[in-house]
Protein backbone atom coordinates (compact mmCIF):
# COMPACT_ATOMS: atom_id res chain seq x y z
CA UNK A 1 0.00 0.00 0.00
CA UNK A 2 2.77 2.44 0.79
CA UNK A 3 5.24 3.27 -1.95
CA UNK A 4 2.41 2.60 -4.40
CA UNK A 5 4.23 4.46 -7.16
CA UNK A 6 7.38 2.38 -7.13
CA UNK A 7 5.46 -0.86 -6.95
CA UNK A 8 3.37 0.07 -10.01
CA UNK A 9 6.59 1.02 -11.77
CA UNK A 10 8.18 -2.24 -10.80
CA UNK A 11 5.18 -4.15 -12.05
CA UNK A 12 5.20 -2.34 -15.39
CA UNK A 13 8.93 -2.31 -16.03
CA UNK A 14 10.78 -5.50 -15.45
CA UNK A 15 14.49 -5.54 -16.21
CA UNK A 16 14.88 -5.46 -20.04
CA UNK A 17 16.28 -8.52 -21.85
CA UNK A 18 18.64 -8.45 -24.87
CA UNK A 19 15.94 -7.87 -27.47
CA UNK A 20 14.28 -5.18 -25.38
CA UNK A 21 17.68 -3.49 -24.99
CA UNK A 22 18.10 -3.41 -28.79
CA UNK A 23 14.65 -1.85 -29.16
CA UNK A 24 15.48 0.75 -26.52
CA UNK A 25 18.76 1.61 -28.30
CA UNK A 26 16.96 1.98 -31.64
CA UNK A 27 14.22 4.08 -30.06
CA UNK A 28 16.76 6.35 -28.37
CA UNK A 29 18.54 6.97 -31.65
CA UNK A 30 15.30 7.70 -33.51
CA UNK A 31 14.05 10.18 -30.89
CA UNK A 32 17.40 11.97 -30.74
CA UNK A 33 17.37 12.32 -34.52
CA UNK A 34 13.84 13.69 -34.43
CA UNK A 35 14.79 16.21 -31.74
CA UNK A 36 17.79 17.39 -33.75
CA UNK A 37 15.58 17.82 -36.81
CA UNK A 38 13.03 19.78 -34.76
CA UNK A 39 15.64 22.14 -33.34
CA UNK A 40 17.16 22.63 -36.78
CA UNK A 41 13.71 23.29 -38.22
CA UNK A 42 12.91 25.95 -35.60
CA UNK A 43 16.23 27.74 -36.03
CA UNK A 44 15.88 27.50 -39.78
CA UNK A 45 12.43 29.05 -39.67
CA UNK A 46 13.74 31.80 -37.39
CA UNK A 47 16.53 32.48 -39.88
CA UNK A 48 14.21 32.52 -42.88
CA UNK A 49 11.88 34.98 -41.18
CA UNK A 50 14.73 37.16 -40.02
CA UNK A 51 14.10 36.46 -36.33
CA UNK A 52 17.79 35.88 -35.77
CA UNK A 53 18.58 39.42 -36.91
CA UNK A 54 20.79 41.29 -34.49
CA UNK A 55 18.11 43.98 -33.96
CA UNK A 56 15.84 41.42 -32.26
CA UNK A 57 18.54 40.27 -29.86
CA UNK A 58 21.13 43.03 -29.45
CA UNK A 59 19.19 44.92 -26.73
CA UNK A 60 19.57 41.87 -24.48
CA UNK A 61 23.24 42.85 -24.21
CA UNK A 62 22.25 46.06 -22.44
CA UNK A 63 22.18 46.36 -18.67
CA UNK A 64 19.03 48.50 -18.76
CA UNK A 65 17.09 45.75 -20.51
CA UNK A 66 17.91 43.27 -17.80
CA UNK A 67 17.21 45.78 -15.06
CA UNK A 68 13.80 46.31 -16.58
CA UNK A 69 13.20 42.57 -16.79
CA UNK A 70 14.50 42.27 -13.23
CA UNK A 71 11.99 44.90 -12.04
CA UNK A 72 9.23 42.97 -13.74
CA UNK A 73 10.42 39.75 -12.14
CA UNK A 74 10.45 41.45 -8.74
CA UNK A 75 6.88 42.60 -9.40
CA UNK A 76 5.83 39.08 -10.32
CA UNK A 77 7.48 37.57 -7.25
CA UNK A 78 6.01 40.22 -4.95
CA UNK A 79 2.52 39.68 -6.33
CA UNK A 80 2.90 35.88 -6.20
CA UNK A 81 4.24 35.92 -2.65
CA UNK A 82 1.52 38.30 -1.43
CA UNK A 83 -1.16 36.24 -3.15
CA UNK A 84 0.43 33.03 -1.85
CA UNK A 85 0.37 34.14 1.78
CA UNK A 86 -3.23 35.36 1.53
CA UNK A 87 -4.20 32.12 -0.23
CA UNK A 88 -2.68 29.99 2.51
CA UNK A 89 -4.42 31.73 5.39
CA UNK A 90 -7.74 32.08 3.54
CA UNK A 91 -7.52 28.39 2.63
CA UNK A 92 -6.73 27.50 6.23
CA UNK A 93 -9.72 29.46 7.51
CA UNK A 94 -12.06 27.93 4.91
CA UNK A 95 -10.79 24.45 5.78
CA UNK A 96 -11.22 25.04 9.53
CA UNK A 97 -14.75 26.29 8.89
CA UNK A 98 -15.55 23.29 6.77
CA UNK A 99 -14.45 20.82 9.47
CA UNK A 100 -15.71 22.91 12.40
CA UNK A 101 -18.70 20.71 13.17
CA UNK A 102 -20.96 23.80 13.15
CA UNK A 103 -23.35 22.94 10.36
CA UNK A 104 -24.27 26.41 8.97
CA UNK A 105 -20.59 27.41 9.04
CA UNK A 106 -19.71 24.19 7.23
CA UNK A 107 -22.29 24.95 4.53
CA UNK A 108 -21.05 28.52 4.18
CA UNK A 109 -17.42 27.44 3.84
CA UNK A 110 -18.29 24.64 1.43
CA UNK A 111 -20.19 27.16 -0.72
CA UNK A 112 -17.29 29.63 -0.62
CA UNK A 113 -14.82 26.89 -1.54
CA UNK A 114 -16.94 25.84 -4.53
CA UNK A 115 -17.34 29.48 -5.57
CA UNK A 116 -13.60 30.06 -5.35
CA UNK A 117 -12.82 26.95 -7.34
CA UNK A 118 -15.56 27.40 -9.91
CA UNK A 119 -15.11 31.03 -11.00
CA UNK A 120 -12.28 31.87 -13.42
CA UNK A 121 -9.47 34.04 -12.06
CA UNK A 122 -10.06 36.70 -14.70
CA UNK A 123 -13.59 37.27 -13.44
CA UNK A 124 -12.30 37.93 -9.93
CA UNK A 125 -9.75 40.32 -11.43
CA UNK A 126 -12.44 42.25 -13.30
CA UNK A 127 -14.36 42.43 -10.05
CA UNK A 128 -11.45 44.04 -8.22
CA UNK A 129 -10.52 46.19 -11.23
CA UNK A 130 -13.98 47.40 -12.28
CA UNK A 131 -16.51 46.79 -9.51
CA UNK A 132 -14.63 47.51 -6.31
CA UNK A 133 -13.57 51.06 -7.40
CA UNK A 134 -17.24 51.88 -8.05
CA UNK A 135 -17.79 51.68 -4.30
CA UNK A 136 -15.15 54.36 -3.86
CA UNK A 137 -12.55 51.91 -2.61
CA UNK A 138 -9.14 52.79 -4.00
CA UNK A 139 -6.79 49.85 -4.21
CA UNK A 140 -3.15 49.85 -5.24
CA UNK A 141 -2.43 47.76 -8.34
CA UNK A 142 -0.70 45.04 -6.31
CA UNK A 143 -3.92 44.33 -4.39
CA UNK A 144 -5.95 44.37 -7.59
CA UNK A 145 -3.88 41.43 -8.79
CA UNK A 146 -2.94 39.67 -5.52
CA UNK A 147 -6.44 39.59 -4.00
CA UNK A 148 -8.32 38.02 -6.93
CA UNK A 149 -5.53 35.52 -7.62
CA UNK A 150 -5.55 34.55 -3.94
CA UNK A 151 -9.33 34.24 -3.84
CA UNK A 152 -9.37 31.98 -6.85
CA UNK A 153 -6.68 29.71 -5.34
CA UNK A 154 -7.95 29.67 -1.74
CA UNK A 155 -10.68 27.11 -2.41
CA UNK A 156 -8.25 24.60 -3.86
CA UNK A 157 -5.82 25.16 -0.99
CA UNK A 158 -8.63 24.64 1.54
CA UNK A 159 -9.44 21.28 -0.03
CA UNK A 160 -5.77 20.30 -0.27
CA UNK A 161 -5.29 21.11 3.42
CA UNK A 162 -8.44 19.20 4.31
CA UNK A 163 -7.22 16.13 2.47
CA UNK A 164 -3.97 16.43 4.45
CA UNK A 165 -5.82 16.66 7.75
CA UNK A 166 -7.90 13.62 6.82
CA UNK A 167 -4.74 11.68 5.97
CA UNK A 168 -3.29 12.04 9.47
CA UNK A 169 -4.05 8.75 11.24
CA UNK A 170 -6.70 8.94 13.93
CA UNK A 171 -4.29 7.40 16.44
CA UNK A 172 -2.30 10.64 16.48
CA UNK A 173 -5.32 12.55 17.76
CA UNK A 174 -6.22 9.80 20.21
CA UNK A 175 -2.70 9.78 21.66
CA UNK A 176 -2.71 13.56 22.09
CA UNK A 177 -6.19 13.58 23.61
CA UNK A 178 -5.33 10.77 26.01
CA UNK A 179 -2.42 12.85 27.31
CA UNK A 180 -4.91 15.55 28.28
CA UNK A 181 -4.17 17.97 25.45
CA UNK A 182 -7.03 20.28 24.51
CA UNK A 183 -8.63 20.58 21.07
CA UNK A 184 -6.62 23.58 19.89
CA UNK A 185 -3.31 22.08 20.97
CA UNK A 186 -4.17 18.74 19.43
CA UNK A 187 -4.96 20.36 16.10
CA UNK A 188 -2.17 22.91 15.82
CA UNK A 189 0.63 20.96 17.54
CA UNK A 190 -0.09 17.42 16.39
CA UNK A 191 -2.49 17.14 13.44
CA UNK A 192 -1.84 20.21 11.32
CA UNK A 193 1.98 20.03 11.19
CA UNK A 194 1.69 16.45 9.94
CA UNK A 195 -1.09 17.33 7.49
CA UNK A 196 1.17 20.02 6.02
CA UNK A 197 3.94 17.50 5.39
CA UNK A 198 1.54 15.33 3.43
CA UNK A 199 0.39 18.16 1.19
CA UNK A 200 3.53 20.27 0.66
CA UNK A 201 3.99 18.97 -2.92
CA UNK A 202 0.35 19.80 -3.76
CA UNK A 203 0.68 23.21 -2.12
CA UNK A 204 3.79 24.02 -4.15
CA UNK A 205 1.95 23.04 -7.34
CA UNK A 206 -0.67 25.56 -6.28
CA UNK A 207 2.05 28.20 -5.83
CA UNK A 208 3.03 27.55 -9.45
CA UNK A 209 -0.57 28.18 -10.50
CA UNK A 210 -0.68 31.37 -8.43
CA UNK A 211 2.55 32.53 -10.02
CA UNK A 212 1.22 31.90 -13.51
CA UNK A 213 -2.06 33.62 -12.63
CA UNK A 214 -0.15 36.80 -11.77
CA UNK A 215 0.43 37.24 -15.53
CA UNK A 216 -3.10 38.71 -15.53
CA UNK A 217 -1.39 41.75 -13.99
CA UNK A 218 -1.49 43.50 -17.36
CA UNK A 219 -5.25 43.84 -16.91
CA UNK A 220 -4.80 46.03 -13.84
CA UNK A 221 -1.61 47.83 -15.00
CA UNK A 222 0.60 46.22 -12.41
CA UNK A 223 4.23 46.03 -13.52
CA UNK A 224 5.00 42.33 -13.49
CA UNK A 225 7.33 40.37 -15.74
CA UNK A 226 4.68 39.96 -18.42
CA UNK A 227 3.70 43.62 -18.38
CA UNK A 228 7.33 44.73 -18.69
CA UNK A 229 7.86 42.21 -21.46
CA UNK A 230 5.05 43.93 -23.37
CA UNK A 231 6.81 47.27 -22.96
CA UNK A 232 10.06 45.81 -24.30
CA UNK A 233 8.19 44.30 -27.22
CA UNK A 234 6.68 47.61 -28.26
CA UNK A 235 9.94 49.50 -27.70
CA UNK A 236 12.09 47.19 -29.78
CA UNK A 237 9.41 45.70 -32.00
CA UNK A 238 10.73 42.28 -30.96
CA UNK A 239 7.90 39.94 -30.13
CA UNK A 240 9.37 36.47 -30.43
CA UNK A 241 12.73 37.01 -28.78
CA UNK A 242 11.26 38.77 -25.75
CA UNK A 243 8.52 36.19 -25.22
CA UNK A 244 11.08 33.42 -25.58
CA UNK A 245 13.32 34.90 -22.88
CA UNK A 246 10.36 35.58 -20.57
CA UNK A 247 9.03 32.06 -21.03
CA UNK A 248 12.43 30.65 -20.11
CA UNK A 249 12.45 32.76 -16.92
CA UNK A 250 8.97 31.45 -15.96
CA UNK A 251 10.03 27.89 -16.69
CA UNK A 252 13.16 28.30 -14.55
CA UNK A 253 11.23 29.64 -11.56
CA UNK A 254 8.59 26.94 -11.74
CA UNK A 255 11.21 24.26 -12.30
CA UNK A 256 12.97 25.38 -9.12
CA UNK A 257 9.65 25.32 -7.24
CA UNK A 258 8.94 21.78 -8.45
CA UNK A 259 12.42 20.60 -7.48
CA UNK A 260 11.79 22.17 -4.09
CA UNK A 261 8.53 20.29 -3.64
CA UNK A 262 10.22 16.99 -4.48
CA UNK A 263 12.99 17.71 -1.99
CA UNK A 264 10.54 18.65 0.74
CA UNK A 265 8.39 15.60 0.05
CA UNK A 266 11.45 13.39 0.34
CA UNK A 267 12.47 14.98 3.62
CA UNK A 268 8.97 14.41 4.98
CA UNK A 269 9.09 10.68 4.23
CA UNK A 270 10.87 9.80 7.47
CA UNK A 271 8.41 11.83 9.47
CA UNK A 272 5.34 9.94 8.38
CA UNK A 273 3.76 7.62 10.91
CA UNK A 274 4.60 3.96 10.67
CA UNK A 275 1.43 2.00 10.27
CA UNK A 276 1.40 -1.32 11.97
CA UNK A 277 0.33 -4.16 9.68
CA UNK B 1 -17.45 21.49 46.21
CA UNK B 2 -13.66 21.45 45.83
CA UNK B 3 -13.33 20.57 49.49
CA UNK B 4 -15.74 17.67 49.27
CA UNK B 5 -13.91 16.21 46.27
CA UNK B 6 -10.61 16.42 48.06
CA UNK B 7 -11.95 14.65 51.11
CA UNK B 8 -13.32 11.91 48.97
CA UNK B 9 -10.01 11.53 47.20
CA UNK B 10 -8.13 11.14 50.42
CA UNK B 11 -10.06 8.09 51.45
CA UNK B 12 -7.88 5.10 50.65
CA UNK B 13 -10.77 2.90 49.59
CA UNK B 14 -11.91 5.03 46.68
CA UNK B 15 -11.02 3.11 43.51
CA UNK B 16 -8.79 4.85 40.99
CA UNK B 17 -11.07 3.70 38.18
CA UNK B 18 -14.68 2.73 38.61
CA UNK B 19 -17.25 1.76 35.99
CA UNK B 20 -20.90 1.54 37.01
CA UNK B 21 -23.48 -0.08 34.77
CA UNK B 22 -21.72 0.98 31.60
CA UNK B 23 -23.59 0.24 28.36
CA UNK B 24 -22.53 0.93 24.80
CA UNK B 25 -23.86 0.17 21.34
CA UNK B 26 -22.21 0.43 17.95
CA UNK B 27 -25.42 0.83 15.98
CA UNK B 28 -27.25 -2.47 16.38
CA UNK B 29 -24.32 -4.11 18.11
CA UNK B 30 -24.41 -4.14 21.91
CA UNK B 31 -20.67 -3.98 22.61
CA UNK B 32 -20.66 -3.33 26.35
CA UNK B 33 -23.39 -4.84 28.51
CA UNK B 34 -23.81 -3.49 32.03
CA UNK B 35 -20.11 -3.39 32.84
CA UNK B 36 -19.18 -2.94 36.50
CA UNK B 37 -15.52 -2.73 37.35
CA UNK B 38 -13.39 -1.08 39.95
CA UNK B 39 -9.65 -0.86 40.05
CA UNK B 40 -7.92 -0.07 43.32
CA UNK B 41 -4.72 1.92 43.69
CA UNK B 42 -1.70 -0.18 42.78
CA UNK B 43 -3.81 -2.96 41.32
CA UNK B 44 -2.99 -4.65 37.99
CA UNK B 45 -6.11 -5.81 36.19
CA UNK B 46 -5.67 -7.86 33.04
CA UNK B 47 -8.59 -8.11 30.62
CA UNK B 48 -8.67 -11.10 28.30
CA UNK B 49 -11.21 -12.59 25.95
CA UNK B 50 -11.76 -13.53 22.33
CA UNK B 51 -11.53 -10.84 19.66
CA UNK B 52 -14.73 -8.87 19.37
CA UNK B 53 -15.55 -9.47 23.02
CA UNK B 54 -15.44 -5.74 23.76
CA UNK B 55 -12.26 -5.69 25.82
CA UNK B 56 -10.54 -3.00 23.71
CA UNK B 57 -13.72 -0.92 23.71
CA UNK B 58 -13.88 -1.25 27.48
CA UNK B 59 -10.31 0.00 27.76
CA UNK B 60 -11.02 2.94 25.45
CA UNK B 61 -14.20 4.02 27.25
CA UNK B 62 -12.26 4.54 30.47
CA UNK B 63 -10.68 7.75 29.18
CA UNK B 64 -13.60 8.45 26.89
CA UNK B 65 -11.94 7.71 23.57
CA UNK B 66 -15.24 5.88 23.13
CA UNK B 67 -18.44 7.45 24.40
CA UNK B 68 -20.88 5.42 26.44
CA UNK B 69 -24.66 5.23 26.17
CA UNK B 70 -25.43 4.92 29.86
CA UNK B 71 -23.82 4.29 33.20
CA UNK B 72 -20.94 6.25 34.63
CA UNK B 73 -17.19 6.20 34.82
CA UNK B 74 -15.38 7.67 37.82
CA UNK B 75 -11.72 8.53 38.03
CA UNK B 76 -10.57 8.75 41.63
CA UNK B 77 -14.16 9.38 42.70
CA UNK B 78 -14.77 12.13 40.12
CA UNK B 79 -17.27 11.47 37.38
CA UNK B 80 -15.83 11.64 33.88
CA UNK B 81 -17.41 14.70 32.20
CA UNK B 82 -18.51 14.56 28.58
CA UNK B 83 -16.26 17.28 27.18
CA UNK B 84 -14.17 20.34 27.73
CA UNK B 85 -11.38 21.31 30.08
CA UNK B 86 -12.45 19.01 32.89
CA UNK B 87 -12.46 15.99 30.59
CA UNK B 88 -8.97 16.90 29.33
CA UNK B 89 -7.89 17.33 32.93
CA UNK B 90 -9.12 13.89 33.94
CA UNK B 91 -7.68 12.30 30.83
CA UNK B 92 -4.28 13.71 31.70
CA UNK B 93 -4.41 11.65 34.91
CA UNK B 94 -4.92 8.39 33.04
CA UNK B 95 -2.16 7.26 30.72
CA UNK B 96 -2.86 5.24 27.62
CA UNK B 97 -0.64 2.93 25.57
CA UNK B 98 -1.97 1.87 22.18
CA UNK B 99 -1.56 -1.21 20.05
CA UNK B 100 -0.05 0.84 17.20
CA UNK B 101 2.12 3.03 19.50
CA UNK B 102 0.77 6.28 18.01
CA UNK B 103 3.95 8.21 18.66
CA UNK B 104 3.80 11.70 17.18
CA UNK B 105 5.41 11.08 13.82
CA UNK B 106 6.71 14.61 13.28
CA UNK B 107 8.41 14.93 16.67
CA UNK B 108 11.65 13.50 17.96
CA UNK B 109 11.55 10.81 20.64
CA UNK B 110 12.47 13.38 23.27
CA UNK B 111 9.78 15.81 22.09
CA UNK B 112 7.22 13.02 22.11
CA UNK B 113 7.79 12.69 25.83
CA UNK B 114 8.06 16.40 26.66
CA UNK B 115 5.15 17.81 24.63
CA UNK B 116 2.31 16.93 27.01
CA UNK B 117 4.09 17.94 30.26
CA UNK B 118 4.87 21.29 28.65
CA UNK B 119 1.48 21.80 26.96
CA UNK B 120 -0.78 20.42 29.69
CA UNK B 121 1.17 20.73 32.95
CA UNK B 122 3.00 23.91 31.79
CA UNK B 123 6.38 22.61 32.81
CA UNK B 124 9.47 24.46 31.64
CA UNK B 125 11.33 22.99 28.69
CA UNK B 126 14.36 22.31 30.85
CA UNK B 127 12.42 20.51 33.55
CA UNK B 128 10.40 18.49 31.03
CA UNK B 129 13.56 17.47 29.17
CA UNK B 130 15.43 16.36 32.25
CA UNK B 131 12.52 14.25 33.38
CA UNK B 132 11.96 12.86 29.89
CA UNK B 133 15.58 11.74 29.65
CA UNK B 134 15.24 9.95 32.98
CA UNK B 135 12.10 8.18 31.79
CA UNK B 136 13.69 7.23 28.47
CA UNK B 137 16.61 5.80 30.42
CA UNK B 138 14.20 3.84 32.57
CA UNK B 139 12.66 2.18 29.50
CA UNK B 140 16.07 1.80 27.87
CA UNK B 141 15.79 4.09 24.83
CA UNK B 142 17.61 7.21 26.05
CA UNK B 143 20.24 6.74 23.32
CA UNK B 144 17.52 7.24 20.66
CA UNK B 145 16.24 10.57 22.01
CA UNK B 146 17.15 12.62 18.94
CA UNK B 147 15.60 10.29 16.37
CA UNK B 148 12.07 10.34 14.96
CA UNK B 149 9.68 7.43 15.63
CA UNK B 150 9.99 5.92 12.14
CA UNK B 151 13.68 5.24 12.82
CA UNK B 152 12.94 3.03 15.83
CA UNK B 153 11.88 -0.60 16.03
CA UNK B 154 8.35 -1.41 17.16
CA UNK B 155 9.53 -2.51 20.57
CA UNK B 156 11.49 0.69 21.06
CA UNK B 157 8.53 2.78 19.92
CA UNK B 158 6.22 1.09 22.37
CA UNK B 159 8.67 1.68 25.21
CA UNK B 160 8.81 5.36 24.25
CA UNK B 161 5.01 5.38 24.31
CA UNK B 162 5.13 4.07 27.88
CA UNK B 163 7.65 6.78 28.83
CA UNK B 164 5.37 9.37 27.22
CA UNK B 165 2.48 8.17 29.38
CA UNK B 166 4.62 8.13 32.54
CA UNK B 167 5.75 11.72 31.95
CA UNK B 168 2.26 12.89 32.98
CA UNK B 169 2.53 11.12 36.34
CA UNK B 170 -0.74 9.32 35.74
CA UNK B 171 -2.76 7.68 38.48
CA UNK B 172 -3.23 4.69 36.23
CA UNK B 173 -2.17 3.52 32.79
CA UNK B 174 -4.40 1.72 30.29
CA UNK B 175 -2.72 -0.71 27.89
CA UNK B 176 -4.76 -1.57 24.79
CA UNK B 177 -3.11 -4.71 23.38
CA UNK B 178 0.36 -3.19 23.70
CA UNK B 179 2.23 -6.11 22.12
CA UNK B 180 -0.20 -7.21 19.42
CA UNK B 181 1.50 -5.21 16.66
CA UNK B 182 5.02 -6.27 17.60
CA UNK B 183 7.32 -8.84 16.03
CA UNK B 184 7.72 -11.79 18.40
CA UNK B 185 11.30 -10.96 19.37
CA UNK B 186 10.27 -7.52 20.60
CA UNK B 187 7.37 -8.53 22.81
CA UNK B 188 9.63 -9.45 25.72
CA UNK B 189 11.28 -6.03 26.02
CA UNK B 190 7.91 -4.30 26.28
CA UNK B 191 6.48 -6.80 28.75
CA UNK B 192 9.63 -6.39 30.88
CA UNK B 193 9.05 -2.65 31.15
CA UNK B 194 5.41 -3.30 32.09
CA UNK B 195 6.39 -5.87 34.71
CA UNK B 196 8.75 -3.27 36.18
CA UNK B 197 5.90 -0.76 36.38
CA UNK B 198 3.68 -3.31 38.12
CA UNK B 199 6.40 -3.97 40.69
CA UNK B 200 6.71 -0.22 41.33
CA UNK B 201 3.03 -0.15 42.25
CA UNK B 202 1.56 1.48 39.13
CA UNK B 203 -2.18 0.98 38.75
CA UNK B 204 -2.74 -0.69 35.40
CA UNK B 205 -5.54 -2.02 33.21
CA UNK B 206 -4.07 -4.27 30.52
CA UNK B 207 -5.88 -5.75 27.54
CA UNK B 208 -3.67 -8.51 26.20
CA UNK B 209 -3.34 -11.89 24.56
CA UNK B 210 -0.14 -12.74 26.43
CA UNK B 211 -1.42 -15.39 28.82
CA UNK B 212 1.86 -16.12 30.59
CA UNK B 213 2.39 -12.44 31.21
CA UNK B 214 -1.17 -12.09 32.50
CA UNK B 215 -0.61 -14.91 34.91
CA UNK B 216 2.65 -13.49 36.17
CA UNK B 217 1.67 -9.85 36.56
CA UNK B 218 -2.07 -9.66 37.16
CA UNK B 219 -3.64 -9.16 40.57
CA UNK B 220 -6.97 -9.91 38.98
CA UNK B 221 -8.02 -11.34 35.64
CA UNK B 222 -11.19 -10.28 33.89
CA UNK B 223 -12.61 -12.51 31.20
CA UNK B 224 -14.92 -10.87 28.72
CA UNK B 225 -17.09 -12.36 26.03
CA UNK B 226 -19.81 -10.85 23.88
CA UNK B 227 -19.71 -7.49 25.66
CA UNK B 228 -20.04 -8.80 29.20
CA UNK B 229 -17.66 -9.58 32.02
CA UNK B 230 -18.08 -13.35 32.37
CA UNK B 231 -15.49 -14.10 34.99
CA UNK B 232 -13.39 -12.16 37.44
CA UNK B 233 -10.79 -13.95 39.55
CA UNK B 234 -7.21 -14.09 40.80
CA UNK B 235 -4.90 -15.31 38.00
CA UNK B 236 -4.06 -18.68 39.58
CA UNK B 237 -7.68 -19.48 40.11
CA UNK B 238 -8.79 -18.30 36.68
CA UNK B 239 -6.13 -20.15 34.71
CA UNK B 240 -6.31 -23.35 36.79
CA UNK B 241 -10.03 -23.53 37.49
CA UNK B 242 -12.06 -21.42 35.10
CA UNK B 243 -15.66 -21.58 36.22
CA UNK B 244 -17.57 -20.93 33.03
CA UNK B 245 -17.71 -23.01 29.89
CA UNK B 246 -16.80 -20.01 27.73
CA UNK B 247 -13.64 -19.29 29.71
CA UNK B 248 -12.66 -22.95 29.53
CA UNK B 249 -13.16 -23.01 25.76
CA UNK B 250 -11.19 -19.81 25.35
CA UNK B 251 -8.27 -21.03 27.45
CA UNK B 252 -8.21 -24.32 25.57
CA UNK B 253 -8.17 -22.60 22.20
CA UNK B 254 -5.31 -20.36 23.35
CA UNK B 255 -3.36 -23.33 24.71
CA UNK B 256 -3.88 -25.33 21.54
CA UNK B 257 -0.93 -23.74 19.73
Amino acid sequence: MNNGQTSIRDALYEAPGPRARRWIAAGTAAVLLLLAALIYGVIHQFAINGQLDARYWSFFARYTTWRFIGNGLAGTLTAALTAGVITFFAGLLLMLGRISGIRPLEWLCTALIEFSRGVPTLLFIYFFFLVVPQFGIKLQPIWKIAMPVAISAAGVVAEVLRSGVNAVPKGQTEAAVSLGMQKGSVFFKIVFPQALRYVVPALISEVVIVLKDTTFAYVVNYADLMQNAKVLISNYDALLSVYLVVAIIYILINYILNKLSVAVARRGETAKPVRSR
Amino acid sequence: MEQVEKNVNNVENVPVIELRHVDKHFGELHVLKDINLSVKKGEVVVVIGPSGSGKSTLCRTINRLETIDSGEILIDGTKMPEEGRKLAGLRSQIGMVFQSFNLFAHKTILDNVTIAPMDVLHKSKKEAREEAMELLKRVGVDNQAAKVPAQLSGGQQQRVAIARALAMHPKAILFDEPTSALDPEMIGEVLDVMTGLAKDGMTMVIVTHEMNFARRVADRVIFMDDGSIIEEAAPEEFFEHPKTRRAQDFLNSVKAH
